[in-house]
């Protein structure tokens, strides 16, 4: 999807009731009923020939045709990203099969969410405590992002922030830092407390070659991998001396 | 929960201390679970002699606890009671973790009681008369009468940090109908108490000393009898009884008065693995939830100690804000904190703050600790192995706690649903995930549910770790072969390359073994805590 509005902007218009539509050719008249019925889902080549039952070539013509006319357009279903997929003109495909919100195309606009992860955690270690609302309500202020977002695109990009354990989710006490929040609501602090610790912490398993063997289930004290001829130990143990 | 390489691990570490022989002896018991004498030479094809040299030996080093119990006779016989010997996997792997031991005890009470415990930890189990006279021949420190040890010793038994052995071989009433045997190998999973007690979780409660005496110095009455011992004799009468009925194969009736003499003493593990539990809780808090949550903690902590009954205990007691208050102000750093920054990191401790606030007490939920603290150790190695979408994907299931779908979760983690799916499956096959497929009106509509289950996961992480940790010590062993020849060389003619070697090895051998330490701690983690 691109992150304007114009498109669904249009006015949906009443199907059947079109002047345009009456003055087709059957075959094409058929297309787009199909077409047009399955409004906001669209609907792939061969499931148009199926419903429809006439050949390849009249099916193909009459999609060309109605492109000309501009009554249908092609789009990109994320299912299934290399079918030809058609939809009326007068709808906007759905989150299914466009992939929702971040989806550009068809592909995941990573550089478009990665910078909004970016603002976030900033406006977060800024506000020091923060909720969904106020990193919204500062991003609408600044205007920071130059297409507009929704507070459920915001909330999805704070939610993979803690995923990603760079934020915390905590629990308002309505005390000290958090004497603006209500008590009780849920809020986010960046995840390293000031001088504690700073990056993520590595455990023990994952700090050791074994932690991240692939052969591990491989490896036996007299095998053929064995700790006393593991390479990626030869490799631990050689660096820095 | 003893895992496959579990056992390898145990049987590596009793090897390297005592030898094949008893090695053997002991991973049978491991791999079958509780046997009888004659079993044991069955299965390990030692002679009877070695095999009950082995058991001696693993008895007083508490690997093994015997218990007699009664069986039916065969054909027409009558019922016999017989020994038998079940293996004690966790004070086996302990033996990992002296030195942890060692060290607590040495911070907390000092050089003279470090030495009597590390001679302790040495013998296994020991009387008091020769832990005192061991004592005297070995200590460096200055004051070594009888009165002195005798001192440091009860500092020790005090701290809870020593206590008296269990009873060598307890007899168990027949077993009930219902208990079947085939529950044998549960012994250490079963955490429910309300569940029917296993014939080795029996046999344990059975051996284990009674509360009032477990950590009760009686003074012995040989020909040095310190004065000050005579205030304790009026109990005596009464805990040698008790001992009598706690242990039935008791040779009180020939020893006679001396009876007393044959109480043997030992590191009481249990206290280490809470202390060293409540460390990694307030380590953890610490870095999750900044110093005023770990100041209380550990001030909480302190205060509830006492008052646990076993190592796994889910949440602290109830204390009072003031008990709490009282306590905080003495640790380093709490001086400074008043009630309303108290009750702010209690709350950030996961404790509800109560509306009224007449009688505000709190408790803080450890186990709810002791999982993050589990849950961060394997995300970290997700993060490691698979990389950072996998960990944020991986994150998201253990959050959710629930099966979800392959698209739901792609859309929520923001990764690509091809890759997405690429990782689950990368997941699921290396047992991290558990995956169900749910088909929806033919083939086409076929939908991909997929979920973290924690005990399984768990299982397996804490077997690879177990496999690591003895990797890591096979690896130490192989670089110390390896620079043979260099350790015999004298100090001073560690020059040029010979000294470079050198100080690689040291280096490497400090590398393995902190690391082995490190890898420790998470093994408790999921085993102990």
């Amino acid at each position: 999807m691109s992150h304007s509005g114009e498109a669904a902007s249009l006015k949906r218009k009443r199907p059947g009731s079109n002047p345009v539509t009456q003055s087709l050719p059957d075959a094409e008249r058929a297309v787009l009923n199909v077409i047009t019925s399955k409004e906001n889902m669209g609907i792939w080549v061969r499931d148009i020939k199926k419903e429809t039952n006439l050949s390849d070539t009249v099916v193909n013509k009459s999609l060309k045709s109605l492109l000309g006319k501009k009554l249908i357009k092609e789009f990109v279903n994320i299912q299934n990203k290399g079918r030809k997929h058609y939809m009326a003109m007068e709808f906007e495909p759905s989150k299914e099969v466009t992939g929702g919100a971040w989806y550009v195309e068809g592909n995941l606009d990573k550089g478009f969410i990665n910078e909004l992860k970016e603002l976030c955690l900033r406006i977060i270690s800024l506000q020091k405590v923060a909720t969904v609302e106020t990193v919204y309500d500062f991003l609408e202020k600044k205007k920071a992002v130059k297409v507009a977002c929704t507070k459920q695109q915001i909330a999805e990009i704070v939610n993979s922030l803690v995923l990603d354990n760079e934020i915390i989710e905590v629990k308002s006490t309505g005390l000290g830092e958090y004497h603006s929040i209500p008590i009780g609501e849920q809020c986010y602090r960046i995840a390293n407390v000031a001088g504690v610790d700073k990056g993520p912490k590595i455990g023990a398993m994952a700090s050791i070659p074994c932690g991240m063997c692939p052969r591990i289930s491989q490896c036996t004290p007299d095998g053929i991998i064995s700790p006393r001829t593991c390479v990626y130990y030869k490799k631990w143990l050689d660096i820095d001396f | 929960m003893v895992t496959q390489h579990g056992i390898k691990l145990a049987t590596y570490l009793v090897s390297t201390q005592w030898g094949a022989q008893n090695s053997k002896v002991l991973e049978c018991l491991l791999r079958r679970g509780t046997l009888t004498l004659a079993q044991i030479v069955r299965f390990t094809e030692l002679s009877r002699e070695n095999v009950r040299q082995s058991l001696l030996v693993l008895i007083h080093q508490n690997c093994i606890q015997a218990f007699a119990i009664q069986r039916e006779g065969g054909f027409g016989e009558a019922p016999k009671v017989i020994t038998e010997y079940m293996p004690l996997f966790d004070n086996v792997i302990h033996i990992m973790r002296f030195p942890k031991f060692i060290q607590i005890v040495s911070e907390e009470l000092g050089k003279e009681c470090e030495e009597i415990f590390e001679g302790l930890l040495q013998h296994g189990r020991l009387p008091l008369g020769e832990i005192i006279d061991r004592h005297k021949q070995t200590s460096t420190q200055g004051n070594c009468s009888t009165d002195a040890v005798l001192e440091t010793f009860n500092k020790l038994v005090n701290a809870r940090f020593v206590e008296r052995c269990p009873a060598p071989e307890p007899f168990l009433e027949p077993p009930a109908e219902d208990e079947t045997p085939a529950k044998k190998r549960g012994a250490k999973t079963a955490k429910v108490s309300e569940l029917p007690k296993t014939i080795e979780q029996r046999a344990l409660a059975a051996a284990a000393p009674l509360d009032s005496v477990r950590f009760l110095v009686e003074i012995d009455n040989g020909s040095d009898i310190p004065e000050k011992a005579n205030e304790e004799h009026p109990n005596d009468g009464k805990v040698g009884e008790k001992r009598k009925h706690g242990s039935l194969k008791s040779d009180g009736g020939l020893m006679g008065n001396h009876e007393k003499k044959e109480i043997l003493w030992r590191a009481n593990f249990e206290e280490f693995m809470r202390r060293l539990r409540h460390k990694a809780c307030i380590a953890n808090v610490r870095s999750r939830l900044g110093d005023d949550s770990r100041i209380v903690l550990s001030a909480v902590l302190e205060l509830s100690r006492r008052s646990e009954t076993k190592v796994k205990t889910e949440s602290t007691a109830s204390l009072s804000l003031d008990d709490i208050y009282d306590e905080v102000i003495k640790n380093e750093g709490g001086l400074g904190m008043n009630l309303e920054r108290i009750r702010a990191a209690l709350v950030q401790l996961g404790c509800e703050m109560p509306m009224i606030q007449i009688d505000e007490t709190y408790s803080i939920d450890l186990k709810n600790i002791i999982d993050a603290c589990q849950n961060e150790e394997v995300e970290s190695i997700v993060l490691k192995r698979y990389g950072r979408e996998a960990h944020r994907i991986f994150r998201l299931l253990s959050k959710a706690g629930h099966l979800l779908e392959s698209h739901k979760i792609a859309d929520a983690t923001f990764v690509d649903k091809k890759d997405a799916i690429k990782i689950l499956y990368k997941l699921w096959k290396d047992d991290y995930l558990q995956m169900e497929k749910v088909t929806i009106g033919g083939a086409r509509q076929q939908f991909f549910l997929w979920k973290v289950n924690k005990g399984t996961l768990h299982e397996h992480v804490l077997d690879e770790m177990y496999h690591a940790a003895l990797n890591l010590r096979l690896r130490i062993q192989h670089e110390q072969e390896q620079g043979k020849e260099i350790l015999l060389v004298p100090r001073e003619k560690l020059v040029g390359e010979l000294g470079k070697k050198f100080k690689r090895l040291r280096k490497v051998r400090i590398i393995l073994e902190s690391c082995l330490m490190n890898l420790d701690d998470a093994l408790m983690l999921f085993h102990d805590f």
